[in-house]
């Protein structure tokens, strides 16, 4: 496969998506609720990114545009367009990424740089341009501690990025670990642990070696058949959702060293990641990305089907073989018409998310609990 | 790792979808043979391809051949191209041709055998050192005894030429920065170009832009060639084309630089270096004849140096494994700066002391004179520091007049096809083994070879003659990108 999947648009729908049972016959069910549709993008939506205050939405596309999102008259308000930026990239823009402190907006693009944009001056312009990547950017990701920055790219390798000094942005590391191209790169939410999602089937991860300050791997998760597309942490850090072409949503663990459940590991320092849940069987086609909500726990994923789904953990579940149930999914009229490629769950309002697709639209979604 | 390539030709790897036996993209020329009409092509069992012609006559049809020049002159893959580096430049090339060689001898055919002259660099030497065990000196020995006894006439260390290479590059440093005091406009900082790793990458994605700041000396690999090819075959009355050049090298990447077309002399048919073999082939012929180095019995290295010369003036440092002052990437920093230092600023017992900075494998050191920086130098290992400093170039904040530059961490010592660590051993534990062992051998200096002299005043006829920069010089090509239907994309 040369390229990003430029996926087939046959309409037929050979297998038709299963019905999710609610296990109460008399409760209200819970249900994604379309909130708004925000359009403009002139073709595909690649991705969505929440401000980490929550009031700004960020999304790109194939027009080579980032439009930035706010509301009108109040929080409570529309959702309307406040800024287009366009002058900052010759391809297409496939992910952005705000930085922690909320005063920096990553853009990762097919024309192989990463731009850094800022609104120092007033206005958001680009101040930095990383550049190295030897063709196109697929992800871009900013630690939590805002002073590194990780991009993937086709070229197969994963590369780290230092901040050393005002819009500055020094190569820290570039790591050859993959065999193909490098789908997605997320930080664990509190430490400086890298992970990416590629085509050759594996997720990496890879710590900092203060012994030569490079950057090496110290995992290597492998359960899936085919492109892992995405990942996204847990709120703890804890565990790890993986969603890939091969249609399966999967669930990883850590085992730290000396755990209690036996858990080998493959040496006495690095934690081993185990996969303890796969969803076979929901999603119909490739699934292109993953958010886990850090409020409410909630995974939400995006899916080459057009549907846009929600699972929820069984109350009861054991920890090292938890259950998760679909409660809600984005079918019908109000539904995407065409591949969803991204998902992002609000950061401050619990159960709001976006999500963008090859139809042209950014989405708002509410997701309502069932009730009894 | 399992690529014998340095990591900066690993990522050049410009579309990681295709090999070459599937998509080349080259144009080649054909070569068109008059065909009937009405002939049929045929794909046989073992896939190739017979052209069966009106009267029922097969002819089996030439397959088009891309060689290793050009894939280098060309911008889509090239390190995925292993299978046409294999055909060119491997241990079986060069079996077949000491054996073919052997064969002609014993029909007594002496004279259409060629000579066959292997050229060892020191990396190799410590690595397998280490491997098997063994002092440096008594390796480069059984080293000089195991290629002996496989076929090589000479074998030969490359003390010289590295000298000759740190020279000219000090040479033309100091030419730089004079002409650039003086206010012309020439390009500094000044880049090493030893490393072929390192000059593929600049010519294949910095271009025209970069390729003024890379040093124009040949590498001690290429001016080993030249040596070999010109006045070892003189002195031994033979055709160049009739010597045969084997190098010993710590990298796969050297096999691209021996392949360059600039080195190659059309009007003799002959390539300076023939042949590349790395350390790690080395140790898999030995490991493939069930041999450890250890068995091999020694042989002395040679030393045809003042053949057919008047000069008596010993060589200290004759039969014995030196090392010149710094990196075990071949000093350049440390040389260049020392003489620098000396003969811009009178400094003459400067302390030039490379500081780490961010890692390990960027290093600097400076030369303050009245409180001033005078000369800021610097050594760049690795595929992050050179991109950080063609970032920090592109954007006139590089700060360096010289930087040696090695495409692999750890530099040379560490090249890409040096012999793997045993079991349960780290990369960087060897690397520093061997960085200690580079430490112990003895100093040597280009300036106390009377050997060097001999040179430049017999071989490339005097100071300032037009022959030393045809000999020991060479050009870089900016590679354009070429853009085909498969890597337009929206």
């Amino acid at each position: 496969m040369l390229f990003e999947p430029y996926h087939l648009t046959y309409v037929l729908r050979l297998i038709e998506f299963p019905k999710h049972d609610i296990p109460f016959a008399d409760c209200k069910q819970p249900k994604l609720q379309l909130v708004q549709v925000l359009s403009g993008h002139r073709g595909r939506v690649w991705n969505v990114s929440w401000h980490p205050g929550g009031n700004i939405l960020a999304s790109c596309g194939e027009d080579k545009t980032i439009r930035l999102w706010g509301t009108e008259g109040g929080p409570e308000g529309k959702w309307v367009v406040k800024t287009s930026l366009t002058d900052g990239h010759e391809r297409t823009i496939r992910e952005v990424a705000w930085s922690p402190c909320g005063n920096y907006l990553a853009s990762a693009s097919f024309d192989a740089t990463t731009a850094i944009w800022d609104k120092k001056s007033g206005t958001w312009e680009c101040n930095a341009t990383l550049e190295g990547h030897e063709n196109e950017i697929k992800s871009v990701s900013w630690a939590k501690s805002g002073q590194l920055l990780a991009t993937c790219s086709r070229d197969k390798t994963v590369w780290v990025w230092e901040i050393a000094e005002e819009d500055e942005y020094e190569c820290a590391a570039v790591v050859n670990a993959h065999v193909q191209d490098v789908k997605k790169v997320v930080w664990h939410p509190t430490d400086e642990i890298l992970v990416s999602a590629s085509y050759d089937n594996s997720i990496k991860m890879f710590r900092n070696d203060p012994a030569d300050d490079d950057w090496s791997c110290i995992a290597t998760l492998t359960s899936h058949t085919s492109t892992v597309w995405s990942i996204a942490f847990d709120r703890t850090g804890t565990r790890l959702a993986s969603v890939s072409d091969d249609g399966t949503l999967k669930i990883w663990r850590v085992y730290l060293p000396g755990n209690g459940e036996g858990i080998g590991l493959p040496d006495d320092i690095d934690p081993r990641w185990k996969c303890v849940c796969t969803i076979v069987g929901l999603h119909s086609r490739s699934i292109y990305d993953v958010a886990w909500c850090h409020q409410t726990d909630l995974i939400a994923t995006a899916c080459g089907d057009d549907v846009v789904r929600i699972f929820q953990e069984c109350p009861d579940s054991d920890p090292h073989q938890p259950s998760f149930n679909l409660v809600a999914s984005s079918s019908g009229v109000n539904g995407h018409h065409q591949d969803v490629n991204a998902v992002a769950w609000h950061p401050t309002i619990p159960g709001l998310l976006a999500s963008a697709s090859d139809d042209g639209d950014v989405k708002l979604w509410k997701f309502l609990e069932g009730e009894l | 790792m399992s690529s014998g390539f340095s990591g900066v030709l690993q990522l050049t790897d410009l579309d990681d979808f295709i090999t070459p036996s599937q998509e080349c993209i080259k144009p080649v020329v054909i070569e068109k043979t008059a065909s009937g009409t009405g002939s049929k092509i045929k794909i046989q069992n073992d896939g190739s391809y017979v052209q069966v012609n009106e009267g029922g006559d097969t002819e089996k049809l030439r397959r088009v051949d891309i060689s290793l020049s050009d894939c280098l002159a060309c911008s889509g893959c090239i390190t995925s191209a292993e299978s046409v580096l294999i055909t060119q430049q491997s241990q079986d090339e060069m079996l077949k041709v000491f054996q073919n060689n052997k064969q002609l001898r014993e029909c007594g055919k002496e004279k259409e055998s060629k000579l066959i002259v292997v050229s060892i660099s020191i990396q190799p030497v410590l690595s397998l050192a280490a491997r098997y065990k063994l002092e440096p000196h008594d390796a480069f020995q059984r080293l000089s005894g195991y290629l002996k006894s496989i076929g090589a006439d000479v074998v030969l260390d490359m003390t010289l030429s590295e000298d000759l290479s740190l020279l000219e590059s000090e040479t033309e440093f100091l030419e730089r920065f004079r002409s650039k005091s003086g206010g012309s406009k020439t390009c500094l900082p000044m880049f090493t170009s030893s490393c072929p790793g390192w000059v593929c990458y600049a010519e294949k994605t910095h271009g025209s832009f970069i390729l003024p700041y890379i040093s124009s000396t040949k590498s001690p690999q290429q001016i080993q060639g030249t040596l070999v090819k010109q006045l070892i075959a003189k002195n031994r009355s033979y055709q160049a084309a009739n010597v045969y050049h084997v190098t010993v090298e710590p990298c796969y990447d050297k096999k691209l630089e021996a392949s360059r077309n600039d080195f190659y002399n059309e009007q003799e048919d002959s390539r300076d270096v023939d042949c590349v073999i790395t350390s790690i082939e080395l140790e898999q012929m030995l490991m493939s004849q069930n041999l450890s180095l250890s068995d091999i019995p020694p042989a002395e290295v040679d030393f045809p140096w003042l053949e057919g010369s008047s000069s008596t003036e010993p060589c200290s440092y004759k039969g014995t494994l030196v090392r010149h002052r710094g990196t075990g990437s071949g000093g350049y920093a440390d040389h260049v700066m020392a003489v620098a230092a000396y003969e811009l600023f009178g400094e003459s017992s400067a302390q030039l002391n490379f500081k780490v900075l961010r890692n390990p494998d960027l290093r600097e050191a400076i030369l303050e004179k009245d409180g001033q920086v005078v000369l800021r130098f610097a050594v760049a290992n690795g595929f992050r520091n050179i991109q950080n400093l063609m970032q920090k170039l592109k954007r006139g904040k590089c700060p360096y007049d010289f930087v040696e530059i090695m495409a692999c961490p750890s530099g040379c010592l560490n090249g890409g096809a040096q012999v793997r660590p045993e079991e349960g051993v780290q990369q960087k534990e060897l690397t520093t083994q061997l960085e200690k062992c580079y430490e112990e051998l003895p100093i040597h200096t280009p300036k106390s070879n009377p050997l060097v002299q001999e040179i430049y005043a017999n071989f490339l006829g005097g100071m300032g003659s037009d022959r030393i920069s045809t000999s020991l010089h060479t050009a870089y090509h900016a590679v354009e990108k070429m853009n085909t239907a498969l890597n337009i994309k929206w």
